[in-house]
């Protein structure tokens, strides 16, 4: 019986994946460097924030990553690299100033961490050094993708269905368009301020 | 001609006190080299933050692991492995691996109060005085400054005015030295506790001249010494004059002690202020191998509580790093030799022969900083003595034989001052300036129709010369400067020549002073 129940779900899953699970793939132009392309929300879904967190590093006076995407519930780990104090802040969330949030400083080899809950933009600054900035996007789904530095990118994965994709991308205005996600879908942007 | 040349003197002070304000630098390089931003290590540049501080007591290094924050990798001069080699091999070295230059630029916008002409009234008739504009605009500097490490602990920096005030005003060479930091590692000395600054250089003040922040310098540190008419000082020295030497040094400007000792050339000389000096004066060169010495100690609290964030370059706060709040005390001591040669005779009173006056005098200074948060109030007190030698006349003999003691000329003042930081780009100041002389020629000798030549017609209305400068700074960019100042300037008077009574009423000539200032 047992063994049953195991070969249905197995079946199942299978069935999922192959029927049900495609690839949205295309490229963003008028912009350089690294994009981010996510889809929106899938109605009815939520899905679980990793349990690993992801590391924002301050390192000779650089965040790195310069782009990291979450899905919304996870925390993100700000860790000290260099030998000098730093600050991690943010201004807004989502563009809503209330939740600004200041995370203060710490010394090297320390971190600090924040569970990110609502989605949207995070632009992170340091207060003692201006020229760093860095930017988390907070997101509904698990599918999404950050480009190479051409523009090109790829969600995998992806259930099939309609939804809406979104390109995000530093400076510029964000551009959503409708995909209809079964197998290979195709889906360019053209972002501009 | 006294009147002109007092009418010049005091045009001469107006413009420079005015117009060719204060000097300060920020580094650009420094912001190629490491890629951020000048706020990294000043507070309305030039002005430093406690980081900033620590990067130059370390030799213009980040104070740890300063490879790691290097964006533009420097040239090997030599394989780092060579040193083991040594002596068998060069030591090796680096230079910055771009030129690091850094070029600024300011320009300047004054007006004068109405009554600037004032002192004119004492010309004779048909005489066209100084004319001092209402309003003007001035050209200020054009600097070009280097600075750097080349490894090993050993920092550089030249700094040099391609023009003052426009075309054709050269500047000159400001500091210009090498810095060998931490020397004290060879003797097993702590870390930091001795350091070693060779060639020209700002001595090293409680708060640097040449690197104010403010349109106009603080008047004490310009501050020269010249006797009356009876005296015989004519010492151009002035604590903000360059000097040419050796420094030893240690500790941290941030926290704890630090120190300096240096010995300096001899930098003393003037020109004749009073008519009853030696005459004709031979000179001022020194004629002897006798260098001035310097000193400072000073000790700063760093009041946090917390032990840790205490002992930090910058205090750990709620939001992030800043600067500490503290409490800095110093102290500082200049000891020289004025020297002054002049004609003389011999015992015979015929043979004709150089004498020479070796005056010596000291400057005595104590200062404080205070600071929380985005306020800092400081100040310095000073005080200086030159001794006074008077030529020994003879009776019967037309010229001096020699030198006899006098009263010692001596001034004293200082300033205090108070910046805010409304917000990082957004600087008020208010500052208070004092300078007590009785006998310098900025303040103005005293009115004494008994004098013959007649004496001075213009006077601080008080011995003392009193100034008030409010101010505020804005950061257009972090390397872009707006400044206004409004020097409220001390009370004088101007005296009939013949009669030593006052013609005018005491009034100050005070001046609207906007600055424009870029580094690059």
């Amino acid at each position: 019986m047992k063994r049953n129940v195991l070969v249905v779900v197995a079946v199942m899953v299978g069935l999922t994946v192959a029927a049900g699970a495609g690839t949205i793939r295309g490229k963003i132009s008028g912009v350089a460097g690294e994009s981010v392309v996510y889809v929106d929300t899938i109605a009815g879904r939520t899905f679980p924030a990793p349990a690993q967190h992801p590391v924002v590093d301050q390192k000779s006076l650089i965040f790195q990553p310069h782009i990291t995407v979450v899905v919304a519930g996870t925390t993100v780990d700000f860790l000290n690299s260099d030998s000098v104090a730093h600050n991690v802040f943010w201004t807004s969330l989502g563009g809503n100033k209330k939740l600004g949030h200041n995370l203060g400083t710490w010394p090297q080899g320390e971190k600090r961490s924040f569970k990110f809950d609502t989605s949207g933009v995070v632009p992170l600054f340091c207060n003692v050094h201006p020229e760093m900035s860095a930017y988390i996007l907070v997101v509904a789904t698990p599918y999404f993708a950050i480009s190479d530095q051409a523009g090109n990118y790829k969600i995998e994965n992806v259930p099939d269905g309609s939804y809406t994709v979104t390109a995000w991308h530093e400076g510029v205005r964000n551009q959503s368009k409708p995909v209809t996600a079964s197998g290979e879908s195709k889906v360019d942007f053209t972002l501009s301020k | 001609m006294v009147i002109s040349h007092r009418l010049f003197m005091l045009f001469v002070f107006i413009m420079i006190v005015i117009l060719l304000t204060g000097s300060s630098y920020a580094i650009p390089a420094f912001s190629r080299q490491y890629g951020t931003s000048c706020s990294t290590c000043h507070v309305d540049f030039p002005k430093l933050n406690d980081f900033g501080r620590a990067f130059k007591d370390a030799g213009f290094k980040f104070p740890k692991d300063d490879e790691t924050f290097i964006k533009v990798p420097p040239v090997l001069l030599g394989s780092p492995a060579q040193a083991d080699l040594w002596p068998h091999t060069i030591f090796p070295g680096t230079i910055p691996g771009l030129p690091p230059i850094g070029l600024r630029f300011n320009t300047f916008f004054q007006v004068v109060s109405k009554n600037r002409n004032n002192f004119n009234s004492q010309l004779p008739p048909g005489t066209v005085g100084p004319f001092i504009p209402r309003t003007d605009f001035q050209p200020g500097l054009f600097s070009i400054f280097m600075a750097g490490n080349f490894g090993s602990d050993i920092a550089f920096w030249v700094d040099d005015d391609i023009s003052v005030g426009g075309s054709g005003a050269a500047g000159g060479l400001g500091d210009g030295y090498l810095k060998f930091v931490n020397i004290g590692r060879f003797l097993k000395l702590p870390k930091d506790a001795l350091s070693m600054r060779v060639g020209q250089f700002e001595l090293d003040l409680p708060f640097s001249p040449a690197r104010s922040w403010n349109l106009s310098g603080w008047d004490i540190y310009d501050q020269t010494n010249f006797g009356t008419s009876s005296q015989n000082v004519n010492n151009g020295f002035a604590l903000s004059s360059a000097a040419q030497g050796v420094e030893f040094s240690g500790g941290h400007t941030y926290r704890g002690y630090h120190y300096s000792v240096a010995v300096v050339n001899q930098n003393t000389s003037g020109s004749a202020a009073s008519p009853a000096n030696v005459s004709p004066q031979v000179g001022f060169a020194s004629d002897s191998n006798f260098k001035d010495l310097y000193g400072r100690l000073s000790y700063r609290f760093n009041l946090e509580r917390d032990p840790a964030s205490r002992n930090e370059i910058q205090a750990a706060g709620a939001t992030g790093p800043r600067d500490h709040t503290y409490l800095t005390l110093g102290t500082l001591y200049f000891y020289g030799r004025s020297v002054q040669r002049a004609t003389g005779v011999e015992s015979d009173g015929v043979t004709q022969t150089v004498i020479t006056a070796r005056e010596p005098f000291y400057r005595v200074g104590a200062d404080f900083s205070f600071n929380y948060r985005a306020f800092n109030l400081f100040g310095q007190y000073l005080q200086g003595r030159d001794h006074d030698l008077t030529p020994l006349i003879p009776t019967n003999f037309a010229l001096p034989v020699g030198f006899i003691g006098s009263n010692p000329v001596k001034f004293s003042g200082g300033f205090v001052e108070a910046d805010y930081l409304a917000y990082p780009w957004l600087m008020a100041i208010m500052r208070w300036d004092e300078v007590n002389s009785s006998a310098d020629r900025i303040n103005g000798i005293g009115a004494d129709a008994g004098n013959s030549p007649p004496a001075p017609f213009l006077s601080p209305f008080h011995s003392a010369r009193h100034r008030f400068t409010p101010g505020i700074q804005f950061l257009i960019h972090a390397n872009i400067k707006a400044s206004f100042e409004y020097q409220i300037r001390p009370q004088q008077v101007v005296y009939d020549i013949s009669t030593g009574k006052p013609l005018t009423s005491p009034f100050r000539t005070n001046s609207a002073v906007a600055g424009l200032e870029w580094v690059y």
